[in-house]
């Protein structure tokens, strides 16, 4: 379902500076798979997960997601892929913080224009299967780091996207919260979605529902 | 279509922005208020100023005495007739008064029953004179010296007070009203003989001379003789008076440029700001939409409402508070700028003219500047790789 061949990604901070990312790796994931992406910082992980996302283009190589090479996808292509196809949670959430939680999670569906009923529907279903529809006239800045993580990942997943990437979705969290969100991901794999986790949390490592470990190295895949 | 979610998210990332929307708001309607303001006030001074040109005489002669302006003798009115091509000539005797208790100018215009008046206001006023058979001792004010005087307890007469220290009491037979105010606002019709009585004037002498001229294609021609016939005197037609109320007119105006011009620059400095670019949080908030499917299109929709509602709702309170202020409260402080010199003058209403064209003017200076320069720094954002712009 989603594969990447031979994919190298240099960042070029400036005309000096570069890094390689990521350096010719082959990877492929099939549907419904639940995959932990780990490495120490810096090995690669995240970019992976931008890549697959449309976030970024890779600097040479391919990105193909169901059959479609989305490394060469215009940009405005891109997003509608991202729209229909992933939901993202980000290391720092990246939620609006002045925002409430139901303005949060309705960002991926406004530019659908969808009806104020489906709205209801979608949101209804995401709160309450990630606990937060309790909260959902409050900002996002005055919830704990668990509730905005939940709101997170209610949004990522409010498009109903085939794909669910997380990139270090514990490091903000205390173990409690941390084992909270392994359960949550128990729920998402049961749902039949493909989920890859970019994290070095030991927390994660060796769980029974988990369908294959991936390690990277300054990166290349070493295991 | 129109998507309604799109402009309610505009509409609370204004309210999110908080002081910065404000400060926007704030001085966009400060532009707004004082270029409208000021448009409001030139269309109804040149409506006025217009009225009053057309009711000045087509020739006018004053006699210089080495360049400064003295009283001209009567005896050339007939010299003047001789002429071929001249209809009229009439012997005016005017002047402006001080009032010292309201400190203000009455502008004195003396009238003669059985003589040809120059304009369409006085011929009106001298009518009413002859219907009250009450010239020699009396009187017809205009409204605004109708308030100042009697705000002194002038009711029924005034005293003028003369060079010699001594009284002059006139009755106040009317008041009169016209269509242009600033024209005849401040002004006092009486007989030529009372006025030369207040001004210490012999009866040879007048303030000026003016002139009909039949066909209106020779006033250049007539102007030319009677600047060959009097070369010590000033010859000024209608056109030439015309440009030395515009030059007046404008030059108030020039002081006025530059409090636009401060407000201009404190515009151009929020232009300026938006257009370098975006803070880092309007750029993460721009990776996020874009990262959460939304495509450059729909960022640039949402920064285009954005824009347009509070550029749109300040023009709109700008012109309704320069609206209020102008026409309502007669622009005070404004007004004085541009009047200038008559702020000695009774006061007169500005006039309601509403000029379509100078709303447009001011909107099309303001509003699309102000939406483009939110625009381009947003498309420059939105079309960058989402990741690059979160990172």
């Amino acid at each position: 379902m989603i594969k990447l061949k031979n994919v190298t990604k240099i960042y070029e901070l400036n005309k000096e500076n570069r890094i390689t990312a990521l350096k010719g790796i082959d990877l492929e994931f099939k549907e419904g798979e639940l995959i932990i992406l780990k490495g120490a910082s810096g090995s690669g992980k995240s970019t992976v997960l931008s890549l697959i996302a449309a976030l970024s283009k890779p600097t040479s190589g391919e990105v193909i997601v169901d059959e479609k090479k989305i490394s060469k996808l215009p940009d405005n292509f891109a997003s509608i892929y991202r729209r229909d196809n992933i939901g993202f949670i980000f290391q720092k959430y990246n939620l609006i913080p002045a925002l409430s939680v139901r303005d949060n999670i309705m960002l991926p569906m406004i530019p659908l224009n969808p009806h104020a009923k489906d709205i209801q529907a979608k949101l209804d279903k995401v709160t309450e299967m990630f606990h937060i529809s309790h909260k959902l006239d409050v900002d996002v800045k005055n919830l704990s780091g668990g509730e905005q993580q939940r709101v997170a990942i209610a949004r990522a997943n409010v498009n109903d996207p085939k794909i669910i990437l997380a990139d270090e979705p514990t490091a903000n969290l205390d173990e409690k919260l941390s084992l909270h969100f392994i359960e949550i991901l128990r729920e998402l794999k049961s749902l039949n979605k493909t989920v890859i986790i970019a994290t070095h949390d030991p927390l994660f490592f060796g769980l029974d529902f988990v369908d294959r470990e991936i390690e990277l190295h300054n990166g290349s895949i070493t295991a | 279509m129109i998507n309604k979610y799109i402009i309610e998210y505009a509409i609370n990332a204004l309210l999110r922005q908080g002081y910065k929307s404000f400060f926007i708001v704030f001085v966009f309607t400060l532009l707004t208020f004082l270029l409208t303001s000021v448009f409001f006030i030139t269309n109804s001074m040149k409506y006025e100023l217009g009225s009053t040109a057309d009711a000045l005489p087509e020739i006018m002669i004053q006699d210089l005495k080495g360049g400064r302006h003295s009283d001209i003798d009567v005896s050339l009115v007939e010299k003047i007739l001789a002429l071929k091509g001249v209809s009229d000539a009439v012997a005016r005797v005017w002047g402006y008064y001080y009032f010292e208790n309201a400190g203000v100018y009455f502008s004195l215009v003396g009238v003669d029953t059985f003589e040809e008046q120059y304009s369409g206001t006085l011929s009106k006023i001298v009518s009413e004179f002859e219907a009250s058979d009450t010239l020699s001792s009396s009187m017809i004010i205009g409204a605004g010296v109708r308030d100042i005087m009697t705000k002194s307890y002038y009711k029924e007469y005034f005293n003028f007070i003369k060079p010699d220290g001594s009284i002059k009491k006139v009755n106040i037979a009317g008041v009169f009203d016209t269509d242009t105010a600033l024209e005849s606002n401040d002004m006092i019709v009486m007989s030529k003989d009372n006025i030369r009585e207040i001004f210490d004037m012999p009866q040879d002498k007048a303030t000026d001379i003016t002139v009909k001229v039949a066909n209106p294609e020779e006033i250049a021609t007539i102007v030319s003789k009677l600047e060959l016939m009097f070369p010590t005197a000033r010859v000024l037609s209608k056109d030439d008076i015309k440009i030395s109320y515009e030059n007046i007119f404008n030059y108030k105006s020039g002081i006025f440029l530059a409090l636009f011009i401060i407000s201009i620059f404190t515009f151009f400095i929020i232009i300026y700001d938006k257009a370098s670019g975006l803070s880092s949080e309007e750029k993460k908030e721009i990776g996020i939409l874009k990262a959460l499917g939304w495509r450059i299109e729909d960022v640039l929709k949402e920064k285009f409402y954005e824009s347009f509602i509070l550029s749109l709702f300040s023009y709109f309170l700008g012109v309704f508070l320069a609206l209020g202020f102008v026409y309502i409260f007669q622009a005070p402080l404004l007004r004085d700028i541009f009047i200038g010199y008559s702020d000695l003058k009774p006061s007169f209403e500005l006039p309601f003219i509403f000029d379509l064209q100078t709303l447009a003017l001011v909107f099309f200076l303001s509003v699309p500047v102000y939406i483009a320069a939110t625009i381009i720094p947003s498309w420059k954002t939105a079309t960058l790789e989402a990741d690059e712009v979160i990172r």
